[in-house]
């Protein structure tokens, strides 16, 4: 086990409320959340749809902004950043994996993964080695040069889960990662997370919908309505 | 990689993107040809209203122009001629003597500009034989030979070898008539100069007026027109004599300068409208290829891509085929000026301009018939892409994201 209670916070979130009012009718999606996350976990955010999973994974990592509560991430708080450090910050410690895999269409299963190193401004030859070695780790070894749309949808969202871990993030977020995938490609996606997982220490929050994924998470955080209905560590 | 993705951003819609090209190409090309038929028509009409009739600088005693009149004479104007030809770029030049009379054959008689030419040179520098439509040129000695301009010769009614007499007043005073035969018939293009113009040889003009050794006008022929300017001031410079008006064809030649200034300008507005042609067609391009990609943009910036990135990527994109299209649409030009340069257009009814008859025009491969439609073609692309690009750049990325 790497998650302990006794280490720094990654993430704690205070008092989160989302209100969504650009399509006139404001929507409460988040409704006061208070949350934890500690280094290493392997959490599962699940919940009817509807219930704000998205929403909250989005401004966890910056990509939206609260309506009120705080967040801070390794120890930075969220609102103190501007867009562009916002955008540095998820550059150098935030992986993201999406539901619909979200590659670069025009970009090889290499590119894609190489994209954001070459944003952190890493060295050729330390790029190309690294992108070996995750593409290896994620069992795409020979798909270096094909595009996404020849790949197959399982191993699309390997390329994606490759391209969030490749610059060593602290902390990977996936919004249903195995929403498009059947359940037992989604099972072996999530066996290979939680290998990674082990190994590296990294942190991962996903959200899911399905049975067969929520069984390999270490903690279920139930939302129900914008709140924490259920926290519960797993075996 | 920021060029990479731009470029390879341009193959994907591959319709789209050649239409788009398709709207600069051809907004190139019709610029660049415009340009081009302009600049060789317009200088066309300039040389034949300068080279061969006016001269590119003429040089005047002051304020001659203002108010001609015989007494505003240029002394010795061999070593001023001498001195004109030492500056770089001048070809050659002519001097003209310039007098009013009146001419009379029979029983009409009719006001008339004389005009004495020195034979060679003015045939050198305006190609003065050419426009003689019937008889000879002069003799290369003075032999009391005229040649009228052709509306001057109908209006008097004369043929080649009628005696016509000249009547005026002298320098001093004195009474100054003389007996000239008609050797030939002159059409200078400009048929009103021709109702009034009546050519003498130079010497036997100033004899006639008194004034030996006289003459009113240097007219200069350059190399370029677009050196005019400059050689203008130079010849100023030799010079160096505040009684002399030294004027490029743009001074001396004020009204025919500005109507054609301003029919120069109404290609400016030609250009204008295949800019918004083109203009349109990107903006078209630009607003669909980002509506398309709302979903990747706002991906690349959740990975930490600064909104400039996304920004300069599109602005890239659009300008790649900016610069493709303008490469086509140069070699386009490039043949279509150029065999318009050497072949021309021959109009179906000819026109006159200034005075001058036109019958064919031809085009110019000059620098600008390039680099004006590139330049306008990438700033309409870059600033036509600005604005979606911009708003692409600040779009938020979890917005961007739920568009399925
Ligand atoms: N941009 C938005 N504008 C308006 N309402 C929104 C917006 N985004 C989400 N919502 C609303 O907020 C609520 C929570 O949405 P969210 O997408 O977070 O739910 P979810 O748990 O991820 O659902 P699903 O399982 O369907 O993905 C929903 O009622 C949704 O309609
Ligand atoms: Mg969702």
């Amino acid at each position: 086990m790497v998650e302990t209670k006794n280490s720094e916070p990654l993430i704690r979130v205070e008092g989160l409320r989302k209100t969504y009012t650009d399509d006139g009718v404001p929507v409460e999606a988040l409704r006061g959340i208070d949350l934890i996350i500690y280094p290493g976990e392997f959490t599962a955010i699940v919940g009817p749809s509807g219930s704000g999973k998205t929403t909250f994974l989005n401004i966890i990592s910056g990509l939206d902004r609260p309506t009120e509560g705080k967040i801070w991430i390794k120890g930075r708080l969220l609102e103190e950043m501007s867009d562009k450090e916002l955008s540095d910050f998820r550059r150098d410690n935030l992986g993201f994996i999406f539901q619909a895999y979200n590659l670069i269409p025009v970009l090889t299963v290499e590119e894609n993964v190489e994209y954001i190193m070459l944003l952190q401004r890493i060295p050729r030859e330390e790029r190309k080695r690294r992108v070996r070695q995750i593409l290896k780790e994620v069992g795409l070894e020979g798909f270096e040069k094909r595009r996404p749309p020849q790949l197959s949808g399982g191993q699309q969202q390997r390329v994606a889960v490759a391209r969030a871990m490749v610059s060593n993030p602290s902390l990977i977020l996936a919004d249903e990662p195995t929403a498009n995938l059947d359940s037992e490609t989604g099972g072996g996606l999530l066996d290979m997370m939680r290998e990674l997982n082990k190994k590296t220490g990294m942190t991962f929050i996903f959200s899911t919908h399905d049975e067969n994924v929520m069984r390999r998470a270490r903690r279920l955080i139930i939302l129900k309505d914008g709140r924490v209905a259920e926290d519960k560590q797993i075996g | 990689m920021l060029f990479k993705l731009a470029f390879r951003n341009t193959l994907r819609q591959k319709r789209r993107t050649i239409f788009t090209m398709l709207t600069m190409f051809g907004g190139f090309t019709l610029a660049s040809i415009s340009i081009g038929w302009s600049d060789g028509s317009y200088s066309r009409i300039i040389n034949m209203f300068t080279r061969n009739r006016l001269g590119h600088i003429q040089i005047h005693a002051q304020e001659y122009l203002d108010k001609p009149s015989l007494y505003k004479a240029i002394d010795d104007y061999e070593a001023i001629g001498q001195k004109v030809q030492s500056v770089p770029g001048v070809l050659t030049w002519t001097p003209r003597f310039l007098a009013a009379g009146l001419a009379s054959l029979e029983n009409k008689t009719s006001a008339v500009q004389i005009i004495g030419i020195d034979p060679v040179r003015e045939n050198e520098a305006t190609y003065f034989n050419k426009k003689i439509i019937k008889g000879r040129p002069f003799s290369p000695q003075p032999a009391h030979e005229a040649i009228l301009g052709k509306g001057l010769a109908e209006v008097l009614h004369a043929q080649v070898g009628d005696e016509i007499i000249i009547v005026s007043q002298g320098a001093d005073g004195s009474i100054a008539n003389d007996l000239f035969r008609v050797v030939g018939i002159a059409a200078s293009g400009n048929q009103m100069a021709d109702r009034t113009a009546f050519y003498l040889h130079l010497s036997e003009a100033q004899q006639l007026f008194v004034l030996e050794g006289k003459i009113h006008e240097i007219a200069i022929i350059v190399n370029k027109l677009s050196h005019v300017e400059k050689i203008t001031r130079k010849i100023k410079t030799i010079l160096d004599n505040n009684a002399l008006d030294v004027q490029p064809w743009q001074e001396f030649a004020k009204s025919f300068y500005q109507a054609m200034k301003a029919d120069v300008e109404g290609m400016w507005v030609m250009l204008l409208v295949i800019l918004l042609i083109v203009a349109v067609g990107v903006l078209n391009t630009v607003l669909m290829a980002i509506l398309e990609r709302t979903r990747e943009y706002g991906v690349l910036k959740a990975l930490g891509t600064r909104p400039q990135h996304i920004f300069w990527q599109i602005v890239l994109e659009i300008n790649i085929i900016a610069l493709a299209s303008i490469v086509l649409g140069a070699g386009l030009s490039l043949i279509i000026n150029h065999i318009l340069s050497i072949h021309g257009i021959h109009l179906p009814t000819s026109f006159t301009y200034g005075g001058i008859e036109f019958k064919s025009l031809y085009s110019a491969i000059t620098p600008r018939s390039l680099y004006i439609p590139a330049i306008t073609v990438i700033l309409s692309a870059t600033v036509v892409s600005f604005f979606p690009a911009l708003r692409a750049a600040r779009i938020s990325p979890a917005k961007a994201m739920r568009i399925h």
